[in-house]
Parts: structure tokens; sequence; C-alpha cells
């Protein structure tokens, strides 16, 4: 059976409004993708592995000053600044609207990480190793990195082939929001977000959530924003602004 | 490379310095009538762009896109005439013989500074202040700019005539010893008692280099003012840190391109032919083949940053300075100031001819005129210089007739004033060919003449 | 005032071939001497191959660190080399005589050391083959030509082959001279490096015109090389700090300041070991530190430049780069070095007559332009990718470790090494140059003195 292939392009949309800064999706990104255990010794040397981070940052001056919460994972640019400088084609970017690493090409020239404005390149200074314990814990659909080659999110690419198998596939349905979540095909920082925070779709499906809220947010004085945007990389994740509360009209706020 | 017989150059060399004394004083004092038919066709000419000038002036310094081509203009004079002067600095300083006899020639375009100074004088006016948008002068007053790049150019064009002066100094005093009455009065006090001591040759040697290396320092500096302030800063997203590097280069690209021009003028003009021969047109023709390489390279360093970066801000900078709104200028200075250059001037046969340097020097003359359109003019068709990026590109602006009348009476005047300050000091420096005798002789070695320099240090 | 004695061929045989044929006792130990050092290289880098590259200080902001600003550095000084020999034989300057062959080595070596630098940072170095050849190998897979990283090898290949060839063809008259001289295996080598040199005026006119031939397409290459270098800053349009128009020029200028530098302390360093007095002569040292000044002040105006359109646009990142670079320490201590070194100490000091004709200050300022050139990269590597953007919470730091800090040691004295055992087997002078320069050597009688004089096809 020839089965016409649907073209996707995955996004992500992060309603900032939603974040409680819970760690939940770092702790299921941890554990879906087989990242090292990030101990204080690393972290104190400033080589922590989160594929997903929620970083607080303040806004306003003193003494008006409000911490915020923001997740920061790969954006996914369709013009990423990474890609064209690794010199053996380790990252590149597929049909999906996903820029995606093959470990296997990676040979640490650390350029793309150096190149990308986001932060979220990941290098893997040392050799990963797990407790005994944990062993049994590993995914088995997820390579487990070796030293010396760099890494980030991958919109967990192994659910979402999964869900082209099972769904396009061996059903012969077209992917939707709800089929998606049904068999678990969401990325695990998604499906573990208490509260909706990350909403994962496609872009190319005007009937996703995620085509929905761009459409709805993404207008003159919307919600909606993009990471440095200035810089044209042009992201498949995209920022929905926090709502004050306190703010009662665009003028104080800036007060 | 090395032919057998290749012919030494320098045939003054064969002259005492009192031939070349008389020869060239006797040049200085009778120009010809072709001199004054061609200076007043000049001065008609720059009168035609004064007609132009008060029509602009008429309108007011609000429109500042009618001001584009006026701008265009003084930069153009600027770039050309005030970076030639540094021929003769920079020739002098790596001890060039075959500059000798075109030292004066190149010099003398420090005269040239007068008249650039009064061009800039209006556009103080047209120009901006800097609160509000991106500048070299950061948190200073609005009107930085206009203070400093006026005193810094004032002091560049007096930095220049006191070279000039200070070099003629012993050519004035010849001009003094075989004149006679009241021209003779007026080269006295002009030479400043020049007996020729060994005091006084010290003292102008010192002067000269001293003169000289202030003067390249400060153009350089006002190189870096005039075109951020009067160009990249206007242009909101124009951060383009090589510029006024490249904007130096095409100064000096032009520099030489006008010496070689004016050398062959002379040499076809009037009967300085023994002295500007093959050897200076080789020299300077190296030069300028290594100048449009440079304009290459540097064009292409700014290029390519921004065409790789794919940043938003900077592409729309590609998109108006050279690919769509103002693309025809760019690519005639692309052609002129680089392929066609470089195409005449990569045969070292076509660099050892008279026609081949000129050819090409007139070329680079016409194309670093349309690199001077290609900054100024759509910097100042831009009407909000406080913007954070140009996010739609202004059309672009061709020019009217107003615009072509002040190009015209710009450069006539120019030259104008050139051709009358070559009446005041003679165009021939005649005390560094001689010191050249002194240093120089021509010997045999084995089979071929060979020409021996002296090094006294 | 030039200290030139007129020598006769054998003296100048006897003299620049001592080197060869004499073998004092301080030689061998200071080669085993450097040689430990550089063992102790190869064993640091061989633990960092082991252990990964944990061991070094890199981190998540700062991904490269102590490696890539040697890699620059040893770039630039290769870059003296073309700069010396390519442009001097070119402009036909006299004075360039004993410092050509210096040059061209100290490039070769150089770029060898600098080359290895970018491949042992890499976090799979024995993958690095993907990467440096253009060859797709059984991955079905080129090297990215995107990709400034494949341009890098591209070029310093090209450009380490061409000097490789130039320093032969300079060399094989002289290599003639030595299999003249010598017997039993080195004969046989020497012969079979001279390629049949006989001295006729064919051969001496081919290899003039092949060395003019390889000076000007040297020359090209040699700024494309740092310029190349410079572009894999440059390009990077997410580094703020590093995405500067003026790098590539920037860099070019800055190699040659620290080049020619190194290749003034190496030649004082030659004069004194081998005792080359009548050689490497005080007019010598003269040229070069007048050279050097122009050098330097142009290097200083692509640093202003650099700085100041740096801070520009005035935005976030842009101003806490320059104030991380200057106010904050440590980078203030290595900021204000770095100016001294590189500029404000030695080029007011060769101003003076007495200091470009003085052994130690010359060589005292000399180590100080490379010592300040080699902070300079650093200064603009590391604080650029600590603050790379408006996140405040990616800014970093970075401090090196020992694992770096020895191999950065070692590589200079395998680059030291590498000359002082090439000077055993190659006259660091080139002889014929030396010869020519006696037959061109000239005296003009100007009033009532003799003035040193050249002669020269103009």
């Amino acid at each position: 059976m020839v089965n016409e292939r649907v073209n996707h392009k995955w996004g992500m949309v992060v309603d900032i409004d939603r974040c409680t800064g819970c760690q939940a999706c770092v702790v299921a990104c941890q554990a879906e993708n087989n990242i090292p255990l990030n101990t204080e010794a690393i972290f104190r040397q400033r080589r922590a592995i989160e594929w997903i981070h929620v970083e607080r940052y303040w806004e306003g001056e003193f003494p008006d000053v409000k911490a915020r919460f923001i997740p920061i994972l790969c954006q996914h640019c369709e013009n990423a600044p990474c890609e064209p400088v690794c010199p053996v084609y380790a990252t590149y970017h597929n049909n999906q609207g996903m820029n995606v690493q093959v470990y296997n090409r990676c040979v640490g020239t650390r350029y793309c990480a150096n190149n990308c404005s986001y932060q979220v390149r990941f290098f893997n200074y040392w050799e990963p190793v797990w407790p005994e314990t944990l062993k049994n814990q590993l995914n088995p659909d997820v390579t487990v990195r070796s030293r010396g080659i760099m890494e980030k999110c991958s919109f967990d690419i192994q659910r979402l082939r999964k869900a082209e198998h099972v769904i396009e596939g061996q059903r012969g349905e077209r992917i939707t929001d709800e089929n998606l979540r049904e068999g678990n095909f969401l990325p695990a920082c998604v499906q573990a977000c208490p509260t909706t925070t990350l909403v994962f779709g496609d872009f190319n499906d005007p009937e996703s959530q995620v085509s929905q809220m761009k459409e709805e947010h993404f207008v003159e004085g919307g919600r909606g924003y993009k990471l440095l945007e200035d810089l044209g990389t042009e992201p498949n994740v995209i920022y929905l602004k926090k709502v004050d509360i306190h703010a009662k009209t665009g003028v104080e706020t800036h007060a | 490379m090395h032919e057998p017989h290749h012919p030494v150059q320098a045939s003054y060399l064969r002259m005492t310095a009192q031939e070349i004394t008389q020869d060239v004083i006797q040049r200085h004092e009778s120009p010809g009538r072709q001199f004054w038919m061609v200076t007043s066709v000049l001065a008609g000419l720059l009168g035609l762009g004064i007609i132009g000038f008060i029509i602009l002036l008429s309108k007011g310094f609000e429109d500042r896109n009618a001001w584009g081509y006026y701008a265009t203009t003084f930069a153009y004079i600027f770039t050309a005439a005030q970076s030639a002067v540094l021929i003769s600095v920079a020739l002098r300083m790596v001890k060039a013989h075959w500059r000798r006899p075109i030292a004066r020639i190149s010099e003398l375009f420090a005269a040239v500074g007068l008249f650039t100074f009064l061009l800039l004088i209006p556009l103080l006016w047209v120009l901006p202040v800097t609160t509000g948008r991106r500048s070299i002068w950061f948190e200073w007053p609005g009107h930085s700019p206009h203070l400093w790049d006026t005193l810094a150019l004032g002091l560049l064009v007096v930095c220049g005539l006191a070279l000039l002066y200070f070099a003629s100094i012993p050519d004035m005093a010849a001009v003094r010893d075989h004149a006679t009455g009241a021209r003779q009065n007026r080269y006295r006090r002009m030479a400043l008692g020049w007996q020729g001591s060994l005091h006084q040759w010290k003292k102008l040697q010192v002067g000269i280099s001293l003169l000289g290396g202030f003067y390249f320092i400060l153009l350089i500096v006002v190189h870096m003012l005039i075109s951020v302030d009067f160009a990249m800063s206007l242009v909101p997203g124009w951060k383009d840190a090589i510029f006024p590097a490249f904007h130096a280069i095409t100064g000096f690209q032009s520099a030489v391109a006008l010496t070689i021009v004016t050398m062959s003028i002379l040499r076809w003009k009037t009967s300085l032919r023994r002295y500007i021969e093959a050897d200076q047109f080789w020299g300077l023709s190296k030069l300028l083949l290594a100048l449009s390489l440079l304009w290459f390279y540097f064009w292409w360093s700014g290029f390519f940053t921004y065409w790789y970066g794919r940043q938003p801000a900077e592409q729309s900078i590609l998109k108006f300075l050279m690919f769509e709104t103002y693309k025809v200028p760019f690519i005639l200075a692309f052609l002129l100031c680089f392929v066609t250059p470089f195409v005449i001037l990569m045969w070292n046969f076509v660099r050892k001819t008279i026609w081949g340097p000129t050819l090409a020097a007139s070329i680079v003359l016409v194309g670093t005129f349309f690199n001077a359109i290609r900054f100024y003019v759509p910097a100042y068709s831009i009407e909000d210089s406080s913007l954070h990026f140009l996010e739609t590109l202004p059309p672009a602006n061709t020019p009217g007739g107003v615009d072509i009348l002040i190009i015209i009476g710009g450069i006539a005047g120019a030259v104008l004033v050139y051709m009358l300050a070559s009446r005041v000091f003679p165009i021939v420096s005649t005390w560094e060919l001689k010191e050249g005798l002194l240093l120089q002789r021509v010997r045999k070695l084995m089979k071929i003449q060979i020409k021996v320099l002296a090094k006294p240090e | 005032m030039q200290e030139r004695v007129r020598l006769s061929d054998a003296q100048i045989n006897r003299d620049l071939l001592r080197s060869i044929f004499e073998t004092p006792k301080w030689y061998w130990f200071l080669v085993a001497f450097l040689g430990l050092v550089v063992l102790a290289g190869f064993t640091a880098a061989g633990y960092m191959f082991n252990q990964g590259l944990g061991v070094t200080g890199l981190n998540r902001p700062v991904m490269w660190g102590f490696f890539i600003t040697n890699f620059v550095f040893w770039i630039g000084i290769s870059h003296a080399g073309v700069m010396l020999s390519a442009i001097l034989r070119l402009v036909q300057a006299e004075w360039r005589r004993p410092a050509t062959r210096a040059a061209e080595v100290l490039t070769v070596f150089s770029l060898m050391t600098a080359m290895m630098m970018p491949l042992i940072h890499a976090g799979r170095p024995w993958r690095v083959m993907y990467w440096v050849f253009p060859y797709d190998f059984a991955r079905g897979v080129y090297p990215n030509v995107r990709s400034a990283l494949v341009w890098d090898p591209a070029a310093v290949f090209t450009y380490l082959t061409s000097s490789i060839l130039f320093v032969f063809i300079a060399l094989v008259p002289d290599i003639a001279v030595l299999r003249d001289r010598t017997t039993g295996w080195r004969h046989v080598m020497y012969s079979v490096l001279s390629l049949g040199w006989r001295g006729s005026v064919r051969q001496w006119k081919l290899q003039l015109i092949a060395g003019i031939l390889l000076s000007a397409i040297i020359l090209p290459i040699f700024v494309s090389v740092h310029s190349i270098v410079s572009w894999d800053f440059g390009t990077a349009m997410s580094v703020e700090g590093w995405h500067s128009t003026v790098f590539a020029p920037y860099f070019v200028i800055g190699a040659v300041h620290s080049g020619v530098s190194a290749v003034v302390t190496v030649m004082i360093a030659l004069r004194w070991v081998f005792k080359w007095e009548n050689y490497i002569r005080m007019e010598h040292l003269d040229a070069l530190a007048k050279l050097l000044i122009v050098v330097a002040t142009g290097w200083f105006y692509f640093f202003i430049l650099e700085f100041i359109f740096g801070l520009y646009s005035l935005e976030g990142p842009e101003v806490a780069l320059r104030e991380m670079q200057v106010f904050q320490m440590p980078w203030t201590a290595l900021f204000i070095t770095f100016l001294l070194c590189a500029y404000f100490i030695p080029v007011p000091m060769w101003l003076i007559p007495k200091v470009r004709r003085s052994i130690p200050l010359m060589i005292f300022t000399t180590i100080l332009v490379n010592i300040g050139m080699w902070l300079e990269r650093f200064i603009i590597i590391v604080p650029g990718l600590a603050r790379k953007q408006v996140f405040t919470f990616t800014w970093g730091g970075y401090t090196p470790s020992a694992v770096e800090i020895v191999i950065v040691i070692a590589t200079f004295a395998l680059v030291s090494m590498l000359v002082l055992l090439f000077a055993k087997v190659f006259p660091l002078i080139p002889i014929g140059d030396a010869k020519e320069g006696m037959i061109l050597y000239d005296e003009i009688k100007i009033g009532k003195v003799m003035v040193p004089a050249v002669m020269r096809e103009e």
C-alpha cells in the first residue's frame, strides 16, 4: 500500500503565562532521552546537559521586579545558524521543519554550539555514566551518546517516527493532536507538563492546536513572539507572553 | 620580470642640477595660452555649479534627499584630492627614488582642500543631530559630528597646505633667484629666506617628515569621521566596522588614479616628458593594482560577513546598497574600481606603458565616483535615521538637472583650484630631482646598465 | 651607518654552514630539553584523548578556549614568512636577505603546529579526517563546504604546500653547496634533494623565476588563510562580539604584526647562537623595527575600528561584552597587558633609533608583542562567547585547565625544536642570497664621503 506522505512541520507553542517553573519537563526529557546525570560537580563545571531547561529571569526595574520562568529548548529554527557551520553535516534541517543532529557524523568541533543564539546545544565533555540501578531505566529507542559529540532537543523524534509508522503507516489515518496524545506520541516534556504550558503539534495542519494558537496570538498587540526575532532565525518554537494581571494598561508596565 | 636589457629610466640623471632648475623654472613662468583657455572653461563650469547650488539652497535644508548628490560630490572630491597628497608622503617615507619627479604633482592636491572645506559647510546644516540614532559619538551632544568633523577636516586642510608650502620652499627660492621685479619680491617673501644651508635642509627634512606623518594619521581619522557621520550613521541598521577602512582604501585608490591621470595630462600637454616617464607610471600602476585588489578584499570582507549571517537587518542593508535599490551604482563601481583595472593592470607589459596605467586610472576615477554615489546618495535618501533597522527600503534617488550641474561644477572647481595652485608652486619639485642626482648613479655591471642607489642611513 | 664587511665566498660558506658542521654540546641539551616539553605536551594530549574534553576548562557558553586561541596565534606567526619573503622579494628590499629563510621555515613549522590545535580540540579527534579531507569515505557525505571550518584546512594545507615549495626552491642552491661538502649518507641525501643543481645560468634563471612566481602566487594565499581563519569568527552571527566585518583585515595585519616580531626574535637568537654577526646586522633589525612600527600602527587602527564598532549600536550584549573585557577582573588585567604589550610599550620604544639597534631591547619588545598578540586572540575569542546574546542566564566564564596550559606551552617548544633541528640540516641564512647581496653592494661618493649603495634594476 503506497501511502502518500503528509508533510509535517512540527513545532511548539510555549505559553509563559502558564509556566510555574516546576521542572517536570526537564525531568521527563532527562528520562526519555538517556541524558547523562547532571551531578553537582557537572553543574559547577557549567557542563550540564538539559535539552529543555527552565530559566528564571527578572522583569522590570526595582522595586517593581517580577520573577519569570521561561522553558528554553532547541528552537528548531527554519534558518538555523548552527546548520551551515557544521563541517561534517552532523546537523541539518529535515523536511519536517526540524533541526536534527546525526550523532555518528559529529566530530565535536563545537562550532554549532558557538553559533547557536539560544545556547541550546550541549556537548558531551565526559563519557556518560549511569549507576547500576539506573541502567534498566535507559530508553532503548534512543542512542546513548558517547563523549565528544553534540546533542540537543530532538522533539523526541523517536516518538514521532513511531507515530508516523503506527498512525499513518499501519492505520492509514492522518496524524492529529488527538491521536498523537492518545498514542503517547507527544514529546515527553509536553506530556509531563502539568499546566499545559507546552503545546506540540503540526504547523502544517490548520486544525492543530498550535496552528490555531499561532493564528490567535500572532496578531497586532497579541501575546505571540519568537525568541531573538531580530536575528531572523525563524524558530519553530513560539512563545506567548505572560499576562500581567497588575497592569491595567500598556502604559503602566513600562513605568 | 628581469629583462637583461631593461633600459635605465630617469633620464634626468643625465642632466646637471642647473639644467633641471632652468628647465622647470622656465616652464613655471610661462604656462602658455592653452592653460588660460582651460582655466576659463573650468571657471565657466564652476559658475554653472554655483547656479545649481543656489537652486538647491533655495529649497532649504529640510529635504535631505535633495542633498544626496551634493554630498556625493563633496565626498568624491575629498576622497580623491585629500588622499592624493598621501602619495608623495608615503613614497617619500619608503624612500622610493622614482617618486622624485611626481612628488609635487600629488602634493599640489592639498590646495584643493580649501575647496573641499567650502563644500563641507552647507552640509553641516543638512546633517541631522546624532540624538536618538546610532553614531560613533555615543552619548556625546547631538552636534558633535558637526563640530569635530569640521575641525578635523579643517586641520587636515591646513596640515596639507603646510606640507605643500614647506616642501616647496627650496623651489620657491629657486624661482626667486631666476625671476625679476614684483615676481621676485613675491617669491622672496614666500621663500622665507631660504639659503640652502645645512641647518635649513635639516629643518626642512624634519618638517616634511613630521607634517607627512601627521597628515597620514589625520587623513585616516577624517576618513573615519566623514564616512561614518556623513554616510553610515544615517542608514539605520548599517553597522559595518570595515567601512571607514574601505572608504580610506577607495580614497587611496582614487588618489593614485588621480595622480596617474594628472601625470599623463602633463606629459601630453606640456613638455615634462623628460621627468615623467614610464618608470613613474610603472610604480604607480603597481600601487593601483594592489589597491584595486584591496578594494575587492575590503568590500568582500564586509559583504561576506553580512551575507553569511542572514540577519534581516543586514540583509536589508545589502539589498538597499547593493542588490536592489542602488544596484546600478554598485555594479558600476564593482566593474570600474575592481574588475577592469585588475584585468588591465595584471599584465606587466601593460604596466610599463603610458597608455595602460592612464586608461586604468581614468576608469578608476569614474568608478570611485559611482562608489561615492552608492554610499552617500542612499544615506541621504532615508528620512528617519533613528529606526532600528530598514524595514522598508526607500526608493532610489536618481540625479536631476540640478544634481548634474553641481557634480560638474564641483569637479570643475576642484580642477580649477589645482591649476591655479600650480601657478604658485612649480609642478615639478626641482630639489627632489637634484637630491636624486646625488643619490643615484648609472653604472655598468657585466654587460648591462644598472642603477646604483645610495643608502645614506 | 651600515656595518657591512666585505666577505669572500669561502668565508660566507664557512660561516653559514657552521650550524650544520659544528655541533656544540649545548645544542643537544637544548634539543633534549625542548623535546621533554614536547613530550609533556603529547602526554597531556594523550590524557585528554583518553579522558575526554572534560579535562579542559571549556564549558557551555565557552566552547572554544586556549586551543583555538593558540591555533589563531600560530597561524598568525606563520604569516611572517610570506610577508617578509614574498613581499620584500617583490619590492626588492635589500635588507630582506638574511631574514627570508628563517621566516619561511618559521611559517612551515608554525603552520603544522597551528593545524594540530583544532584537530586535537575536536571532540572525537580520531574522526577528524571526515572534516579535514574533501572525500566522502564510506559514508557518502562530503564535508560541508558552507562551513568556515572546511575552508580552514583547505586554506592552511594550500598555504603549507606552497610554503614548503617556497622554502625548497630557495634551498636548492644551498643544498648543492652542502652536497659538495659532505660524504656518506648525508652526501646521498643532499644529492637527491639538490635535484642536480650545477649552478648554470639557466638553472639560476629558472630558480629566480620560480621564486618570483611563487611569491606572487603565495601572496593571495597568505591573505586568504588568515581571512578564512577570521571568518570562523566573523561569520558566526550569533556571537555579537565576533560578528564584525573588520575581522579579515584585522586578523591579517595582526598576524603580520606578531609574525614579523617573531621573526626578529628568531633572527636575534640565531645571530647569538651561530655567531652570525656579519650577516644579521643592526641595519636589518633597524629596518624590521621600522616596518613593525607601520604594521603595528595599522593593526592598532583596525583594533580601534573593531572596538568602536563593537559598541556602535549600544545593544545589551555589546555593552556587556566590552564591560567584561575592560572592567571585569581578570579580563581587565589581561586587557591592559595586551594593549601595553602589543602596542603601547614596543611602538614608542621603536621610535627611538637606539632601541632599534639594540639587541636586548629588540628581543624584549618583540617577545612583548607576541605576548600581547596571544592575549588579543584570547580576549576576542573567550569574552565573545561568554557574552553571546541577550540571555543573561547563558553568560559564563572560562578558566583554562592544566592540560590546556601544558599543551599550549608544548607548542612553543615544538616550533623551537623543529627550527633548531632544521638548522642542523639546512643553512638558515640563504647562502646564495648572501653572496648576491655582496655582488650588488656598491658605494657612491657624495661630496667627501663614501655612502653605501645597492645596485638595482628598478
